[in-house]
C-alpha cells in the first residue's frame, strides 16, 4: 500500500502526491481545499491524546484530520 | 469604463476565511450597528450595516458580512450561501467584495481570493493583520501583492482600526476608476465545462461541478436544466475536474506567492506561539486536564452562576404578577394577566441569563482558539456516535438546560448533524428535571437506606443521570443511522493561532443571539403558556370552594385543577397511567409541567392542596408518602416514584424547547417529531420500569 499522511510519526514531514478518491466526494475537495494539494510538503505536529485526530502543517497553518482522513492523502517522502 | 454618478449607494460583501478578524473589520466599519439578516430555510447569520460616519465615507455604503468560509464550495450551508450571496441569487448583488485575508497566512488565505476573481465582480483585499505578519517574520508587500494578483490591496490592522479610512477611501471609488477584471478572469477561467454547462457563468459553473462532486447539489438551488446537464456527465470525469479546479486555483496561488517573493511557504510562522501553548493544552494528560476544567466551568456557569439572575428575574416577574392582582382585584382578566401572560414573559426572560452566559462562554472560548483544540481533544469519542466534535459542548450544556444548548448547535456545520445534536439534546438530564426527581427521591425512597457507602437517595438520582446520558447517545447513533442518515462528518478542523478575545465582538453576539431569542422562540413561548394557562383553569369548578383547610377541602371535593381541561384530561388517561404504577393527581402534575418540568412539583400540590415550590416541599413530600389508595394500601412505593423519574428522563416536557427547536429547523415537523417520540418512549419505559419491577416482587 501507498504511503500516506496516517503513517506519519510526529515531526515527520512528507510530500503529497495525490488525495484519493475517498469514497465521498466531498472529502476529497475539502482536504484539497484546505492545502493537501499534490507537491505541498506536510508535517504532522502530534497526535490527539486518543491517537486520533492528528495536527498537521500545511501551507502556513495547523489543520486536524483523522487518521482515517489523513490515509486518504497520498505521500512520498519529502 | 464610465464613471458611475457617485451619489449611488453601495453594496459590499464581505468576505474571508475564519479566524482572520473579519467580524472586528466589520464592526470597525460599521461602528457595531447593525442587523441580523437570515436566510430563508437556513440559520446562517449574516449580519448588515452602514459604513460608519467617522470613516468619512463620500457616498452611502452597507457592508454585508458573509459567514467566514475557507472557499465558496458548498461543503455546507454557509459557503453556499456565501456564495448565492455573491452571485445575486439572496436579494441584490453586491458591488464590491471586500476580501479580509490573513498576511501572516496568504499560502492558504489567497486560495478564497482566485476563487472570488473568477466570480468576475469587483474585488478589494483588505489584508488584515498586517502587524501579526510583520512580527512573525512574513512582511507582505501590499502594491506587489496587487501588481501580482491584478486587484487592489489595502493594509488593514483591525483589532487597532488602522488602515480602514483607507479602505473606506478605496471602497467609495468604486464606479470612478476602472476595475476590469476581465485579465484576471482570463487567467483563472481556462479550464472547459463539459458541454451543457458551457452556456452558463463560468463561475456557476465550476461550482456546480464542485457541489455534484461532493453531492451537496441540494445546498446550491440548482435549476432543473442544470441538474440534467450535470447528469450527464460521468460522475468519475466530474470529480477529477472537481479536484483539477482546486489544484488550478492553488497554483495560481503558488504563482502569486512566488511573485511576490513571499518566504512563508511550508512554515507556519504565526503558529510558532501557539504551537507552544499546545504543548499544554493538547497534551495527553495536562490538556485533557485542563479540557476537563473548562468544560466544569462552562457548565457551571450556566448550572449554577446563572441561578441568582433567574431568580431576580422570576423574583421580578411575581412582583409584577403580585401588583397587577392587587391593582385589579380578583378576576378572569387578572389571571389571565398574571397567570397567563406576565407568567409567559418570565418564562421567556428566564432562559436569557443561561443563554446569555453560554453564548459568552462559547464566544470567548472561539475567539481566543480554544474551541478548536476542545474538539481536537474530544473528536475521538464523538466520532463514535457519528458527530463532529465541535458536537461536544452544546450537549455538556444540555445536563444545564436544553434551550442554550440547542441554540448553541449553531458552532456546527453539517445541518444533518446539527439535527441529530439537536434531537439528542433534550435526553440529557436538565436542571428542570433535578427538582422533580428530588422530590420523588426523598418522598418515596427511605432517607436511611445505603448501597454500599452510598446513600440509597444518591444512586437512585446518579443512575437517572447515567440513563439520560446513555439515552442521548444511543439515539443519537439511531438517529445517524436511520432518518439522518449520513457519514461522520470529516473533522479537517483548523486549529488556528491563539488569540486575545475582543470581549466587544463576543458581546454583541451575545445581544443579537438572545435577543433573537426572546424575539422569534418567545413569542412562541408566551403564546404557549397562555394556551397551557386557559387548559388548566376552564371550565371552572361548578361552585363556590367550600371553606376551610385546603388539604382537607381537596380531599372531600377535589382540587379547582381538577375540573379544568387539562384536570380532566389528566384524568381521562388514569388508565393509560395505571401500568406505569400512577394515579390521576400524577396524570394531572403531568399534564400540568408540559409548561417546563418543575412546574410539576407546584401542580401536584395544587392537586393536593398544598402550596408547594422547589424548595421547599416538605408538606407535600408528606402528603406523598401518606397518600393512601382505595384499597388503604399507599398510593405511591419506591417502583412507582422509579417509574415516573424515567418518564421524566425521557419525555418531552417543555413546550420551551420544542419552540427553540422549531426556531432552529424553521418547520414544526422536528419538534413535532421529538415530542410524539419522545413522550412514546417515556411512557413505554416507565411502564417496563413498573412492570418488570413489579414481577421482581418490588
Amino acid at each position: 500500500m501507498a504511503a500516506s499522511l496516517a503513517d506519519l510519526r510526529p515531526g515527520g514531514r512528507a510530500r503529497v502526491v495525490a488525495v484519493a478518491d475517498a469514497g465521498s466526494g466531498g472529502l476529497t475537495l475539502r482536504l484539497l481545499e484546505m492545502g493537501f494539494v499534490p507537491g505541498t510538503v506536510v508535517t504532522l505536529i502530534k497526535r490527539a491524546p486518543f491517537a486520533d485526530p492528528l495536527e498537521f502543517q500545511v501551507r502556513g497553518c495547523h489543520v486536524s484530520l483523522r487518521a482515517a482522513e489523513a490515509s486518504c492523502v497520498r505521500t512520498e517522502p519529502a | 469604463m464610465s464613471a458611475a454618478p457617485a451619489v449611488a449607494e453601495l453594496r459590499v460583501a464581505l468576505a474571508g476565511n475564519p479566524n482572520v478578524g473579519k467580524t472586528s473589520l466589520f464592526n470597525e466599519l460599521t461602528g457595531s450597528r447593525h442587523k441580523v439578516g437570515n436566510y430563508a430555510g437556513v440559520t446562517v447569520e449574516t449580519r448588515e450595516g452602514a459604513v460608519a460616519a467617522r470613516w468619512q465615507p463620500t457616498r452611502s455604503v452597507t457592508v454585508v458580512d458573509l459567514p467566514g468560509t475557507y472557499s465558496l464550495t458548498p461543503v455546507s450551508e454557509d459557503e453556499a450561501v456565501a456564495f448565492r450571496c455573491l452571485h445575486g441569487d439572496e436579494g441584490p448583488p453586491p458591488d464590491l467584495i471586500v476580501l479580509v485575508v490573513d498576511a501572516a497566512n496568504l499560502a492558504r488565505n489567497l486560495y478564497l481570493a482566485v476563487q472570488l476573481c473568477e466570480l468576475g465582480r469587483p474585488l478589494v483585499l483588505a489584508l488584515n493583520m498586517m502587524d501579526v505578519a510583520a512580527a512573525a517574520g512574513v512582511p507582505v508587500d501590499a502594491a506587489a501583492l496587487a501588481g501580482a494578483l491584478g486587484v487592489p490591496v489595502l493594509p488593514t490592522v483591525a483589532r487597532t482600526g488602522e488602515g480602514i479610512a483607507g479602505l473606506v477611501a478605496e471602497i467609495c471609488r468604486f464606479g470612478q476608476v476602472p476595475w476590469d477584471m476581465a485579465e484576471v478572469r482570463g487567467r483563472l477561467l481556462g479550464t472547459p465545462m463539459p458541454a451543457g454547462l458551457g452556456a452558463l457563468p463560468p463561475a456557476r459553473a465550476r461550482w456546480l461541478v464542485a457541489a455534484q462532486a461532493s453531492e451537496t447539489l441540494g445546498l446550491t438551488g440548482a435549476t432543473a436544466d442544470e441538474r440534467a446537464a450535470l447528469a450527464g456527465v460521468d460522475a468519475g470525469e466530474l470529480r477529477a475536474l472537481a479536484s483539477s479546479l482546486v489544484i488550478g486555483r492553488y497554483a495560481e496561488v503558488d504563482r502569486v506567492l512566488a511573485q511576490i517573493g513571499h518566504r512563508g511557504g511550508e512554515r507556519a510562522p504565526a503558529m510558532d506561539r501557539s504551537a507552544r501553548i499546545d504543548r499544554v493544552l493538547t497534551h495527553r494528560v495536562w490538556g485533557l486536564l485542563i479540557f476537563l476544567v473548562v468544560m466544569a466551568l462552562l457548565f457551571q456557569s450556566i448550572f449554577a452562576w446563572a441561578e441568582p439572575l433567574m431568580g431576580v428575574i422570576e423574583a421580578g416577574i411575581a412582583w409584577l404578577s403580585g401588583q397587577v392582582k392587587a391593582g385589579l382585584g380578583p378576576g378572569l382578566f387578572t389571571d389571565l394577566l398574571s397567570e397567563g401572560v406576565i407568567a409567559g414573559v418570565g418564562n421567556v426572560l428566564v432562559f436569557v441569563p443561561q443563554i446569555a452566559l453560554l453564548f459568552l462562554f462559547i464566544g470567548l472560548l472561539e475567539d481566543t482558539g480554544y474551541m478548536a483544540r476542545a474538539a481536537f481533544l474530544i473528536d475521538r469519542l464523538m466520532a463514535r456516535v457519528g458527530l463532529h466534535g465541535k458536537a461536544f459542548v452544546p450537549l455538556l450544556s444540555g445536563f444545564a438546560c436544553a434551550i442554550p444548548a440547542i441554540l448553541g448547535t449553531r458552532t456546527i456545520s453539517s445541518f444533518r448533524d446539527r439535527l441529530v445534536t439537536i434531537m439528542m439534546i433534550p435526553f440529557m438530564s436538565c436542571s428542570a428535571r433535578l427538582p422533580v426527581y428530588v422530590l420523588l427521591i426523598s418522598a418515596l425512597f427511605d432517607g436511611e437506606a445505603r448501597v454500599g457507602p452510598f446513600t440509597q437517595a444518591s444512586v437512585v438520582l446518579l443512575a437517572m443521570y447515567v440513563l439520560s446520558t446513555a439515552s442521548a447517545l444511543a439515539v443519537g447513533a439511531i438517529y445517524k443511522r436511520t432518518l439522518l442518515r449520513s457519514p461522520t462528518p470529516a473533522l479537517v478542523l483548523e486549529l488556528p493561532p491563539y488569540r486575545l478575545p475582543r470581549v466587544r465582538n463576543t458581546l454583541l453576539q451575545v445581544y443579537d443571539r438572545t435577543a433573537d431569542f426572546v424575539r422569534d422562540a418567545g413569542t412562541v413561548i408566551l403564546a404557549m403558556t397562555v394556551v397551557l394557562w386557559a387548559l388548566l383553569s376552564f371550565p371552572r369548578p361548578p361552585e363556590a370552594v367550600p371553606a376551610g383547610d385546603p388539604v382537607e377541602v381537596v380531599a372531600a371535593v377535589g382540587s379547582p385543577i381538577e375540573h379544568s381541561l387539562g384536570g380532566r384530561f389528566g384524568k381521562l388517561i388514569e388508565p393509560a397511567l395505571t401500568p406505569m404504577g400512577q394515579d390521576f393527581r400524577m396524570g394531572v402534575a403531568i399534564v400540568g409541567s408540559f409548561a417546563a418540568r418543575e412546574v410539576f412539583v407546584s401542580t401536584l400540590g395544587l392537586v393536593y392542596g398544598i402550596e408547594a415550590d422547589d424548595e421547599d416541599n416538605q408538606p407535600l413530600r408528606q402528603a406523598l408518602r401518606e397518600a393512601k389508595a382505595a384499597d388503604g394500601r399507599p398510593r405511591y412505593s419506591p417502583l412507582s416514584g422509579l417509574a415516573l423519574m424515567v418518564f421524566f428522563v425521557y419525555a418531552c416536557q417543555c413546550m420551551s424547547t420544542l419552540a427553540v427547536v422549531r426556531r432552529e429547523t424553521r418547520s414544526w415537523r422536528w419538534p413535532l417529531l421529538m415530542f410524539v417520540s419522545m413522550t412514546a418512549l417515556a411512557y413505554a419505559m416507565a411502564v417496563a420500569v413498573f412492570q418488570v419491577g413489579r414481577l421482581l416482587g418490588y
